[in-house]
């Protein structure tokens, strides 16, 4: 039944204009980003292999550009689940989500699964025009598949937390401006306070540049696992208290 | 015989200002009946639990015995619902949105295309399989609705406003469907058209201000604009045919 909702999720995304118009312009950013990066990147390679550095095209131009994509994501998920449930409410069709003979942890995760497809084609399609655009410059394949499993799990994740939004309110916009708060919130939480306090554990962004590195550490996927699970269980709270099983 | 939907002692709302207060109802197998009221009386409320969306504050809705909320996947399975709004995907065609329909209901495979074939057979929905919902008529679209709702094969089919917002002749297709799906199970459904109590009901409920005010036994001649207004028997209703 799971696998149902995330097709019919995916179907219903897919089939949206606004699907193809996050697509169209996801290209268009990360191709404009990744040509300014390599432009000044040939342009100061002459200077690094003279100095001897070890600085490569992989650090120089992939992983800011992969950085770049991470803000994209925290934009382009929140779009594409604003209406998951939220809209569902003003079409009439929650009502026959509400009363389907399915559990409610069915209903969301198969939702938060749909967002997640439709959000796939978008970033393998980013990361595809990412390598063609580097084609002649030598990558770190390693670092390159390592950052991109973490942007497809980051997707996941923001799926997860950005339904938990739909799932609340009964606008989209609504949805939308507090999908973004929280995470722009998450992005800038270590940036405040002193080096090191306590509540930087909860920002995203410590979570997301070690993966994007290269780095994979047990502390970000337990950080991922944790939060998501939590956001999936109080939408289906949410989701069961409407239904009056709670 | 047990009834197969029962809202018993059903109340919504502060108990000073409910919105629902003490309905008592039951639906037994290939009833029809109407849920009649005023513009505010409550029926969409009431056809909302009956349906399953949310839990009364007071009372419960039993549908084969067991409490609505918390009723099995199969036995939720027996209720078809159409809300005032049909729920189709505008961006779907009409075969897309009624294999959702069919999945939601447990419908797979052969099950699902045999269903899919026969309730656009019935519904007369075979030359407009391809279309999106968004280029569907009103009536073409109540339709969708309607097998959206029936692709299950229901026992009880609860139906908010089928009417509302068609043309005559549109009005005179759906209300012979339904007329034709009432011999296959039972009916509720929630109006304030006079006509469609007569040709669809047998039986009618009168809500007012969240309350029954009656249950009438629906026969030929029965003056329901008389029903209506007074909320009362009057003398063209004849005693033995109140319930």
């Amino acid at each position: 039944m799971i696998t149902a909702i995330a097709y019919q999720q995916w179907l219903h995304l897919r089939c949206g204009l606004l699907f193809w118009l996050l697509l169209g312009f996801g290209q268009l950013l990360i191709a404009w980003l990744a040509f300014a990066q390599f432009e000044t990147f040939a342009e100061i390679a002459p200077q690094l292999k003279a100095a001897g550095s070890n600085l490569g095209a992989t650090e120089l131009v992939i992983v800011p550009t992969l950085n770049s994509l991470v803000l994209l994501l925290l934009v382009l998920v929140p779009l594409l689940a604003m209406g998951s449930l939220a809209s569902e409410s003003r079409s009439g069709r929650l009502e026959v989500w509400l009363t389907a003979p399915v559990h409610g942890y069915q209903v969301i995760v198969g939702k938060a699964l749909g967002i997640w497809l439709a959000s796939l084609p978008i970033l393998a399609a980013t990361l595809v025009t990412l390598v063609l655009l580097g084609l002649g410059i030598a990558i770190d394949w390693r670092l390159y598949v390592l950052a991109a499993t973490g942007l497809i799990a980051l997707a996941l994740w923001l799926s997860c937390i950005c339904l938990l939004f739909s799932t609340m309110l009964d606008h989209p916009a609504a949805a939308l401006a507090a999908s973004l708060g929280s995470l722009v919130f998450l992005w800038l939480l270590d940036s405040f306070g002193e080096p090191g306090a306590t509540w930087h554990r909860a920002a995203l962004l410590p979570h997301v540049r070690p993966w994007l590195e290269g780095l994979l550490r047990s502390q970000d996927i337990a950080y991922f696992v944790v939060t998501g699970s939590a956001a999936l269980l109080l939408a289906t709270y949410l989701f069961d208290r409407r239904r009056g099983i709670l | 015989m047990e009834p197969l939907l029962r809202a018993r002692d059903v109340g919504v709302g502060h108990p000073n200002n409910p919105r629902l207060d003490a309905v008592d109802l039951s639906i037994h197998d290939k009833d029809s009946v109407a849920i009649l009221g005023a513009n505010g009386a409550g029926k969409t409320t009431l056809i909302r639990l009956l349906a399953g969306v949310g839990a009364p504050d007071r009372g419960e809705i039993l549908l084969n015995g067991q409490v609505l909320q918390r009723a099995s996947a199969g036995v939720r399975r027996k209720i078809g619902y159409l809300p005032q709004r049909v729920p189709a995907y505008p961006e779907l065609t009409v075969d897309e949105n009624l294999r959702w329909a069919g999945r939601l209901h447990g419908l797979r495979d052969t099950a699902l295309c045999e269903a899919m074939e026969q309730m656009c057979t019935a519904l007369d929905l075979d030359g407009c399989r391809r279309r999106l919902a968004a280029r569907l008529s009103a009536g073409m679209l109540q339709r969708l609705g309607l097998a959206q709702a029936m692709l299950h094969q229901p026992r009880l089919l609860i139906l908010d406003e089928p009417t509302a917002g068609l043309d005559p002749l549109q009005l005179d297709q759906i209300r012979s469907l339904l007329r034709a799906l009432a011999d296959d199970c039972a009916l509720v459904l929630a109006t304030h058209l006079l006509d469609d109590v007569e040709q669809l009901c047998s039986r009618v409920v009168l809500l007012e201000s969240g309350r029954i005010r009656l249950e009438h036994r629906v026969t030929p001649g029965s003056d329901l604009l008389a029903l209506f207004r007074t909320g009362e028997d009057n003398p063209p209703l004849t005693d033995e045919a109140s319930v």
